[in-house]
């Protein structure tokens, strides 16, 4: 327990300051965030057409309004805490990396849903879209990422097993725990 | 799990309800913590903070002008901005069907005040430190490790710990002894329904 927070906490800090440096901004981060603000605008397109994507902005075809996809909503630091629980969780290489990666397709998905909602929510009330943009979206994108690695742990007991832990009392199936070996 | 999820989503509306409804009264202790914070961490930049509704307002030492009738600079904080995370763990820990959530509701909240105040205070100062502009920057006396390091806790303060911490917390309370105990503990939680 103490551990996986420590692993945890170290890695988030880690990824996190990395990811501040002016470099990562410049070549992972902006890229990124402009490939959310396109992704959103594509599915906006299903229903109004005339929406358009520039660099980090969603905005309407008329130009009445546009929202600017900032640090926080491009999803990048709720898929570092993703990638920080993965890791720091007892588990083998390739069920953290393929946790990583439908967990982060998860994240994202629900992210262009964010962008989507309060690109509409903004047009409708602007009280609306600060509610939304400052605290409901923020946690319902933090508890996709609690329930992602929920179910990734749920479903990888043997990675746990497999990294010398202890194992789940009673298994991870709820059976009786087996007797501890003699010594 | 999925019956969890759904209780979750059904207690948040309640929670942020409440939450935003009593915010003066709920995250009065940590307007006291940053008050208390600055008067032993920044005695010569703040002279008083104060609150009204969920805005912090502190009032600082730090001149706004160079004219005779010049004022003092005064920030302004919306605390709720750094505190959705009492409502969010609230959800959580009542979806969860603990039979101490009542304490496990206390305990959440003492502990994620703390935090709360971070982002309160790492918000004051880097609006003071940073944002303000160079004529009031240069009066605050930071250097530059000072200044980054201020960057670096306002960062943190607004993009995880007020989203991060409850669900660790979260977590954490749900957790027993040994990571094995952990793996069946939360998923238990989790797919109790």
């Amino acid at each position: 327990m103490l551990r996986f927070l420590a692993v945890f906490i170290g890695l988030l800090t880690l990824m996190f300051g990395v990811e501040l440096t002016p470099w990562a901004q410049t070549w992972l981060v902006a890229p990124w965030t402009d490939g959310v603000a396109r992704t959103a605008t594509a599915v906006i397109h299903l229903f109004d057409a005339g929406a358009r994507a520039q660099g980090n902005i969603v905005g309407t075809g008329d130009g009445s309004f546009a929202v600017s996809i900032e640090a926080g909503c491009n999803g990048v630091e709720a898929t570092l805490v993703l990638i920080a629980a993965m890791v720091a969780w007892p588990a083998s290489w390739r069920r953290r990396a393929s946790g990583i990666a439908i967990g982060t397709i998860a994240v994202q998905a629900l992210n262009v849903v964010r962008v989507v909602s309060l690109f509409y929510l903004g047009q409708w009330s602007r009280d609306a879209f600060e509610w939304a943009h400052l605290y409901v979206w923020q946690a319902l994108i933090m508890l996709d990422v609690l329930v992602v690695w929920l179910l990734w742990v749920r479903w990888s007991p043997a990675g746990a097993a497999r990294d010398g832990s202890q194992g789940p009392p009673g298994g991870p199936t709820g059976t009786p725990p087996a007797p501890a070996p003699a010594a | 799990m999925g019956r969890f999820v759904l209780r979750c989503l059904a207690w948040l509306p309640a929670a942020f309800a409440l939450w935003y409804l009593t915010a003066p009264v709920l995250l009065a202790p940590s307007v006291w913590l940053a008050r208390g914070l600055c008067a032993v961490g920044f005695p010569d930049l703040v002279r008083a903070v104060t609150d009204s509704g969920a805005t912090v307002t502190f009032i600082t030492r730090i001149s706004a002008g160079t004219t005779a009738a010049r004022g003092v600079v005064t920030v302004d904080v919306n605390l709720l901005l750094y505190s959705f995370g009492l409502p969010m763990y609230a959800a959580l820990t009542l979806a969860s069907r603990n039979p101490h959530w009542k304490r496990l509701l206390a305990i959440g909240y003492v502990a994620l005040l703390p935090f709360v105040t971070w982002g309160l205070v790492a918000d004051f100062l880097k609006n003071l430190a940073i944002t303000s502009g160079p004529a009031i920057a240069s009066q605050t006396g930071f250097s530059g490790w000072q200044r980054e390091a201020i960057a670096l806790a306002y960062q943190l303060g607004t993009l995880i710990l007020p989203a991060v911490v409850p669900v660790v917390l979260w977590v954490a309370t749900q957790l027993r002894p040994g990571v094995g105990g952990a793996v069946s503990s939360v998923a238990r939680t989790a797919e109790r329904s």
